[in-house]
């Protein structure tokens, strides 16, 4: 496991080695830019801050409005979870597997088994941390399943990875399930692994055949897994003991 | 037994092929990318069957884990089994014209790939798609640039 984590550092070297030269390229194609086009960016990027600076003034109450009820409830007070950025720098040439390397490693306080969201949701978890990268298995491996929860109904169900990048898989849902097309999976929190919320996929496919005794249901992640460099690692809050648990 | 010269370029060719299986490819690409480096291996095992061996293919099959991330010796024990009947046949092998020698590449691929996958499947991972043949495919069709190209280096550098 030790010669494994270094080799992660060193086959992300090693890419590097090989990348130089389309690196080099693409800074000096940044470097000659038009200026209208950054104005542009510039343009877009301070609208987008504006709506989402009015967006978050919503949640910050919304959070306070929250926490006040669950204080009225006497549960554990949910803490804030502590986000890393990295950036995913190559795929794993294995066609069979959904892995990603991400630029973030131990130093930067990535672990084993930490979410890894995209912009629009859960994609993935870290499976092996190296000491300054990291690699992050995508939950549409085939090898990956996780629990979620369908967001309307409260639902439980685990969703599994296809080997396909658009698609889970949710097995095992009685052919009576209330399930739609369109219904919202997130993650339900148990097994512990990931927090409770984050959203996962929606549901593209209910298939009930009255011979089955299951539904089949598909799902489509919310992040396009394959569009994108930036990520977010979840660095997970300690975990505080829920009264009446244990 | 002659004394070795020059066999740093066996090295250092498996060193670069094995850097090139991370050369970035789209996701659904990623399954036509030849394996030079196993290529890279059957042209040595063929061409200097007393300098690079079973040993020799245990290692690249480690790198070979170790760059993508598998479970070590995963790859080692297909590129084992295919080079030692590289080694039980290589006079023949080099008797063969280029086409018969590309396809007995195809054959070595099959078998080293197909143990790999064999054991995949005995430890739950997933397994190439049938596809994956297409990939096989692709690396047979590599056999022939590659192969003049270290026949040349090797002529140049005078390895032996």
């Amino acid at each position: 496991m030790t010669l494994q984590r270094g080799a992660v550092d060193a086959a992300a070297f090693a890419s590097d080695i090989v990348l130089a030269p389309l690196d080099a390229w693409d800074r000096i194609a940044a470097s000659f830019r038009s200026r209208s086009a950054l104005q542009d960016d510039v343009l877009r990027l301070q609208q987008e801050n504006r709506v989402l600076k009015g967006q978050a003034q919503r949640l910050a109450s919304l959070l306070a409005e929250n926490a006040r009820y669950k204080a009225l409830l006497n549960s554990a007070r949910e803490i804030e979870d502590e986000l890393i950025a990295a950036q995913i720098t190559s795929l794993s040439p294995d066609p069979a597997r959904h892995v990603v390397m991400l630029n973030k490693g131990a130093a930067d306080g990535v672990e084993e088994g930490q979410p890894v969201l995209g912009a629009e949701g859960l994609i993935g978890q870290i499976s092996l941390a190296g000491e300054y990268n990291s690699r992050a298995v995508l939950i549409t491996d085939s090898a990956h399943a996780l629990p979620v929860q369908i967001n309307r109904s409260g639902l439980r169900a685990i969703a599994e990875g296809s080997g396909a990048i658009d698609r889970l898989v949710i097995r095992h849902l009685a052919a009576t399930t209330d399930i739609r097309v369109g219904d919202l999976l997130v993650t339900s929190g148990l097994g512990g692994r990931f927090p409770h919320g984050y959203p996962v996929a929606r549901v593209t496919n209910v298939d009930i055949s009255p011979g089955d005794a299951f539904a089949a249901v598909s799902a489509a992640p919310s992040s396009a897994l394959d569009r994108g460099r930036h990520v977010l690692v979840v660095e997970r809050a300690p975990e505080l003991p829920i009264a009446g648990s244990r | 037994m002659n004394r070795a010269h020059a066999i740093w370029v066996i090295y250092a060719s498996l060193g670069c092929a094995l850097l090139l299986m991370l050369l970035p490819l789209p996701m659904d690409w990623r399954i036509i990318r030849p394996d030079i480096a196993t290529l890279a291996l059957y042209y040595w095992v063929l061409a200097l069957p007393h300098r690079v061996g079973v040993a020799t293919a245990f290692t690249v099959g480690v790198m070979q884990d170790l760059i993508e991330g598998a479970p070590l010796g995963l790859s080692s024990p297909g590129l084992m089994l295919a080079t030692l009947l590289l080694l039980f046949n290589y006079q023949r092998i080099r008797q063969f014209d280029l086409l018969q020698q590309t396809l007995m590449m195809l054959v070595l691929l099959i078998l080293s790939t197909g143990v790999e996958q064999w054991l995949r499947n005995g430890i739950d991972l997933p397994a190439a798609s049938w596809g994956g043949l297409l990939g096989l495919v692709c690396s047979m069709l590599c056999w022939i640039p590659l192969r003049s190209a270290l026949r040349h280096s090797r002529r140049y550098y005078e390895v032996y």
